[in-house]
């Protein structure tokens, strides 16, 4: 069985290709990282297929199955380039999606803006028609009222069409109607019905997702049908498949129809691989750390299974509520920060202060000498010895270690008459503090031990500042797994299927809540076999029930998984026990008295990976370590435990192999990736090549 | 004497672990809250303390308790000396005057000890939803005349010891508020916040040693103080003064006149004084002084230095002054539950005089909010219902754009949903909209005013209203127009009945109150704008055809 795997980011373009051997040739894993080619993402693709086939010598047609995770969505979002949008709503309400929730993401500052809605006013239009919260019909539809409204839509230009009545995750009857009379009467334009997309209460969220979907389907669709026929065209027969937020693969034909779904794509499939890693050598609780170019990423997976939120905000700013648009779809937790080798640092009030401004890519730190002036992260990672000048990217940029430092000492060095060492090291620990009050989020706020977790470390950059961040925050080992540096393309091999459904049921939950609930889940099931049946295989799913909690009078809600099988008359009960148990664990107490509320209901459709049979682990296999390389390379490295500069040992990581261990301080090379490890710390090389490096209990805080 | 140097790396590792504390003190206590203030409106605050009570760091939460916490602090150790503390202690209070101005906050202030020796302290504020009084909430405006009608009254006391609440304490609190449980949780809630913060700060000193984090705090206060100074020292001199006023304090009565003097004296220091504004007045509305330094210090650092860190050196150059007696400095008893009705205005009257001295950086007056609560017993269920609503509309135009449409303004809340408001209230929403023509005209636009009408589902319901700007419109600025006048109408498609903006109102099944804020002041002359910008106003239906003629001066 011959897979292959491509995850399209805003940098670069990075794909596996995997083949189990199956027919008898041996196990042979290939890994490629191009740039991507943001005007027209399907280039990279294409030419980056073309060369890896080239590397494993078989054609198209030998591939069974490919997988694939794209930010064609989420770029159309962020850079406000998607469809013209037109959207029709109840009569009275046309202002819900330019209101929001109102709340400033930042209190202090009265300048601000909104995240700018992606319909403007004049596109979106009213009908005559009114529901209740019981799905009670108040107020008939006009059909007389849509045509007027699909003819002014028309009119305006719209390319596709959001329908977000209130109360339609009640009843869609209206929003149907209305879905109906579209395709009549302007059979042309794409519709997404909110009571489709999201079907749960709170009318500005879930009229942002109908908007988002429809504002991305005709740029998702064009995008799928090019992709399908240049695979085809390399003789490729099988099935594509693509990632989702939630972590699961779905069809073409699912992704066009819901193009919301897979807006987070390729850091969904980063963190799948964390679980994966963390699963496979032992260790269930697993936070992600991701750190590239312009961000860093952390996520979690607890007791081996990704932790999912039920919304998700596109274009986020420091991870602060409100600051992007909401979507109600199932997205892997993460938290994203402004920090990444690009961020650039100043000197202020005396102190050192990094990002969020970023160099990027383009001009890029001062180091890849293409006119970037101000001293960023990478620069200082160069200075203090960490990376290597000569093989940074594989060799494919030489970069300048003096430009770099004289940066250094003119930004932060003089101003704050420090030593370029100090500076750098300043730079490099503040970096690290501001990703470190991330994690605090991510661990210690949500719940989170962080000395029962161990870190996956990835991307280019994220090793290099794991283990200070492990340190900083308590978690005891930290985990590099092989191909950190495509670590999302590699997760990509390892997902499944998966269907996610929800809708809003609100109810106090008491004992005799069974019969109700068995009802909302023979709904919910209903219409996840509905696509199921797209996916084929005919398999039987594993179904995953969550549901939404509070105590009535709260504002924010519990996720609960709830038990699986038959949904008897005890359910209630066992529904009570399972909140319960999820508040106590994130909000440390409980409240006898108080009588809890049942919101939103979610059911998840997980089918077998069939198509990748192969253990967890096969991704990563690989051939006999190279022992051919030089003696060991020595290069003076900053470690502030060791007085400053310390000639550090350097290590090619294909020359590792299994069992073997390395004290730090040392530093280990891979073509994509740097590894630091801390004086005092300990690494040692698993069965398949993953670096484990533990920390030194002397170290933790 | 200044303090030796301490090395640039060391300091910025102590700051923003400071600064990380007090925001994570504040999440802990947001995430396990009920009452609505501290969940949705981020009503709460957090501060950490040096050992004698110098403010060093908080997160960035309500500005209403910004300036309160300093204060706070030191009323605490007059009533509790240093040397009277003991490991495992925390004081509560929630007097109006020590502490934000209105009974349901509670405060709890936390002495940390390593080894023995006091290090500093920790605190949070919390909005509870009830603190006993005349009505559900201790916010009621009218009709109440002195504070002991707003509920309990706590001066500071030692609410634990030994790291044991004292259960009579908390007894004696809980017998005197509504909803008691609730309460108690929030109480509880602050208190763990606290704990879990001071460990924090603990491992801080022992990392450190306090020798050197006291010499930080000394670099810390300067240099936040030298900031401060250097963006006040940045405004021309001179003393800027403005006046607005309140409609009122309730059915049939006066104005309120609001008015301040500001003094820069081109050095770094800046002086507020309030004292031309009216006489304290008889009803649940004014502003205890340090309510009044909260708003005046949030609104200087929004035009001076928004994103500097909060510590004591900020607040050093600002002076906030208030004739005693007045309504922005008022003695004990002086009622005081409703004054969060307040916020917007201090902020627009300090607006209107920084306007004069950075006119650039100044925005037209905000549209007002409506804060309106039905409350009446559910039909359906024979159980009291109260529902509470927030509406907000556009922010004033500024140098260089359009006011931003419906945004919240000074404080910081989301609003509440409809569909949630009709799943758990006997009411029905029939609109919620922007009104057209309402945003003040002018080179930049102010946002546009917002109308909801809410229909009375059940047999019957009083609603008690808090709203304002009915009578004064929101200012323009630079030759901006003034935003158009807010109203309440009682039954828009029937007799149209107009309501008043601090009244309380009986109502019957089926009526329909129909809210409509004032719409934001706009900034520049009319003429100056871009003719692109009012047709595309005109195809979003923020101006109409005859706002475009009339206002505008524009053929459409």
């Amino acid at each position: 069985m011959i897979r292959v795997a491509f995850d399209i980011g805003g940098t670069f373009t990075d794909f596996v290709l995997h083949d189990d051997g199956d027919d008898g040739g041996g196990d042979q894993t290939h890994v490629l990282k191009i740039p991507s080619t943001p005007h027209d993402p399907g280039v990279a693709v294409m030419s980056g297929l073309e060369r890896l086939l080239g590397q494993a010598g078989i054609g198209g047609g030998a591939i069974d199955s490919v997988l694939h995770a794209t930010t064609v969505a989420t770029n159309a979002v962020l850079e406000r380039k998607g469809a013209a949008t037109g959207l029709i709503t109840t009569q009275g309400f046309r202002d819900v999606l330019i209101i929001g929730r109102q709340k400033r993401y930042e209190t202090y500052d009265l300048y601000i803006d909104k995240p700018e809605p992606l319909v403007p006013r004049r596109h979106i239009a009213e009908v005559v028609e009114r529901m209740d919260h019981d799905g009670g019909v108040v107020t008939p539809l006009d059909l007389a009222s849509v045509d007027q409204a699909i003819d002014t839509l028309r009119a305006g230009g719209a390319e596709t069409i959001a329908v977000a009545l209130l109360h339609s995750y009640a009843n869609p009857a209206h929003e149907q109607a209305i879905q109906a009379r579209i395709r009549e009467r302007a059979p042309e334009l794409p519709v997404s019905l909110s009571s489709d997309v999201s079907p749960k209460f709170r009318e500005y969220e879930r009229t942002n997702t109908a908007v988002a979907n429809a504002y991305v389907k005709p740029i998702v669709e064009r995008y799928m049908v090019q992709l399908e026929a240049a695979l085809k065209e390399q003789g490729y027969r099988h099935e594509l498949f693509v990632m989702q937020s939630s972590g699961g693969l779905v069809t073409p034909a699912i992704a066009k129809a819901y193009p919301i779904r897979i807006i987070e794509s390729g850091p969904a499939a980063g963190v799948l691989m964390g679980g994966i890693v963390g699963t496979a050598m032992g260790r269930d609780h697993v936070i992600t750390f991701d750190m590239g170019g312009t961000t860093a990423k952390l996520g979690a997976v607890d007791g081996g299974t990704p932790a999912i939120m039920p919304t998700f905000e596109i274009g986020h700013v420091r991870y602060k509520k409100g600051s992007g648009l909401p979507v109600n779809i199932p997205a892997v937790e993460l938290l994203e920060i402004g920090a990444g080798g690009g961020s650039i640092a100043r000197a202020d009030m005396g102190m050192i202060a990094v990002g969020p401004e970023s160099a990027g890519a383009d001009p890029g730190p001062v180091c890849y000498g293409q006119g970037g002036a101000l001293p960023t992260i990478t620069d200082a990672n160069l200075v203090l010895g960490y990376i290597n000048p000569d093989t940074f990217n594989g060799g494919a940029m030489t970069l300048d270690q003096d430009a770099a430092a004289q940066a250094i000492k003119k930004y932060i060095g003089e101003p704050l008459d420090l030593s370029v060492g100090d500076a750098a090291w300043g730079i490099h620990l503040v970096a690290t503090m501001n990703m470190e009050n991330a994690l605090r989020v991510v661990s210690v706020e949500r719940g989170r031990d962080p000395r029962r977790y161990a870190m996956v470390a990835f991307g280019g950059a994220g090793p290099m500042h794991a283990a200070r961040l492990a340190r900083a925050v308590g978690i005891p080992t930290v985990i590099v797994p092989l191909g950190a540096g495509v670590g999302s393309a590699v997760g990509l091999l390892q997902a499944a299927p998966r269907i996610d459904v929800s809708i809003t049921r609100v109810m106090l939950l008491d004992g005799d809540a069974g019969a109700a609930i068995a009802e909302i889940y023979a709904e919910l099931e209903a219409r996840a076999r509905l696509e199921l049946d797209q996916l084929g295989g005919g398999q039987a799913p594993q179904w995953r029930r969550q549901g939404y909690m509070r105590y009535a009078g709260q504002g924010f809600e519990v996720q609960v998984d709830l038990p699986g099988g038959p949904i008897g008359d005890d359910f209630g009960a066992q529904a009570i026990a399972a909140f319960n148990e999820a508040y106590l664990q994130k909000h440390k107490f409980l409240d006898p008295e108080a009588r809890i509320e049942a919101v939103d209901w979610s059911l998840a459709a997980i089918l077998r990976n069939d198509r990748g049979h192969g253990s967890a682990n096969l991704a990563f296999s690989r051939n006999a370590p190279d022992t051919t390389g030089g003696p060991p390379e020595i290069r003076d490295a900053w470690f502030p435990e060791a007085g400053g500069y310390v000639p550090t040992r350097i290590v090619e990581r294909r020359a590792l192999s299994q069992g073997m261990t390395i004290s730090g301080p040392a530093i280990v090379e891979e073509p994509d990736s740097t590894i630091v490890i801390l004086p005092g710390d300990t690494a040692r090389i698993s069965d398949v090549g993953h670096l484990i490096i533990e920390i030194s209990p002397e170290a933790a805080p | 004497m200044s303090a030796p140097p301490i090395d640039p790396i060391t300091l910025t590792v102590i700051w923003n672990t400071l600064m990380s504390i007090a925001e994570e003190l504040g999440t802990t206590l947001r995430n396990t809250a009920f009452s609505e203030g501290v969940r949705e409106g981020d009503d709460f605050a957090t501060a950490l303390f040096d050992r004698t009570g110098r403010l060093i760091a908080q997160g960035n939460f309500s500005p209403g308790h910004l300036g309160s916490m300093p204060a706070c602090a030191r009323h605490v150790i007059e009533y509790f000396p240093l040397e009277t503390l003991r490991p495992g202690d925390s004081i509560l209070l929630n007097d109006s005057f020590m502490c934000s101005g209105h009974f349901p906050d509670t405060f709890q202030v936390m002495p940390i000890f390593v080894d023995d020796a006091l290090v500093g302290f920790v605190a949070c504020s919390a909005h509870q939803v009830d603190m006993g009084g005349a009505a559900p909430g201790s916010q009621k405006v009218h009709g109440v005349t002195e504070a002991f009608q707003e509920g309990l009254r706590i001066l500071p006391v030692r609410f634990v010891r030994d790291g044991e609440i004292d259960e009579d304490i908390l007894r004696l609190i809980l017998g005197n508020v509504r909803m008691p449980d609730k309460v108690r949780g929030d109480l509880l809630a602050q208190h763990t916040a606290n704990l879990s913060a001071g460990s924090r700060l603990q491992q801080l000193f022992r990392e450190h040693g306090g020798e050197v984090l006291e010499r930080a705090y000394d670099i810390i206060l300067d240099r936040s103080e030298q900031a401060m100074r250097t963006a006040l020292a940045a405004v021309p001199a001179g003393t800027y003064s403005f006046e607005d006023y309140l409609d009122d304090y309730g059915p049939d009565t006066e104005p309120i006149k609001m008015a301040v003097d500001i003094t820069f004296d081109g050095e770094g220091a800046v002086e507020l004084d309030f004292s031309r504004s009216s006489d304290v007045v008889p009803a649940a509305i004014n502003s205890y002084i340090n309510y009044t330094r909260a708003y005046a210090v949030f609104a200087i650092k929004v035009f001076c230095d928004a994103r500097q860190p909060q510590t004591e050196g900020a607040i050093r150059p600002i002076t906030i002054t208030a004739r005693e007696g007045s309504f922005f400095n008022p003695a004990f008893p002086a009622p005081s539950g409703g004054r969060a009705v307040l916020q917007v205005r201090i902020f627009d009257t300090i607006n209107g005089a920084m306007a004069k001295a950075l006119p650039h950086r100044a925005m037209g007056a905000f549209s007002h909010w409506s804060n309106p609560n039905f409350g009446g017993t559910d039909d359906r269920t024979g159980q009291p219902f109260v529902m509470y609503d927030l509406a907000f509309a556009g922010y004033g135009g500024r140098d260089g754009r359009d006011g931003v449409e419906a945004l919240s303004p000074v404080m910081n809340c989301t609003n509440i949903p409809v569909e949630v408001h009709e799943t758990h209230s006997p009411i029905r929403i029939k609109r919620l909209e922007f009104i057209p023509d309402t945003g003040g005209a002018g080179q930049w636009r102010g946002g546009c005013g917002l109308r909801k009408d809410f229909e009375l589902l059940n047999s019957t319901a009083v609603l008690s209203h808090l709203g304002d700007r009915h009578v004064f419109q929101p200012y323009g600025l630079c030759g901006g127009e003034p935003g158009a006048l807010g109203e309440t109408v009682l039954n828009p498609d029937g007799n149209a009945e107009p309501l008043h903006s601090k009244g309380m109102y009986d109502l019957k099944r089926g009526d329909v109150v129909s809210f409509r804020l004032s719409g934001a002041g706009g900034y520049g002359p009319v003429a100056e704008r871009d003719p692109g910008a009012i047709m595309a106003d005109l195809a979003d239906g923020y101006i109409t055809e005859e706002g475009a003629r009339n206002d505008y001066h524009r053929e459409p």
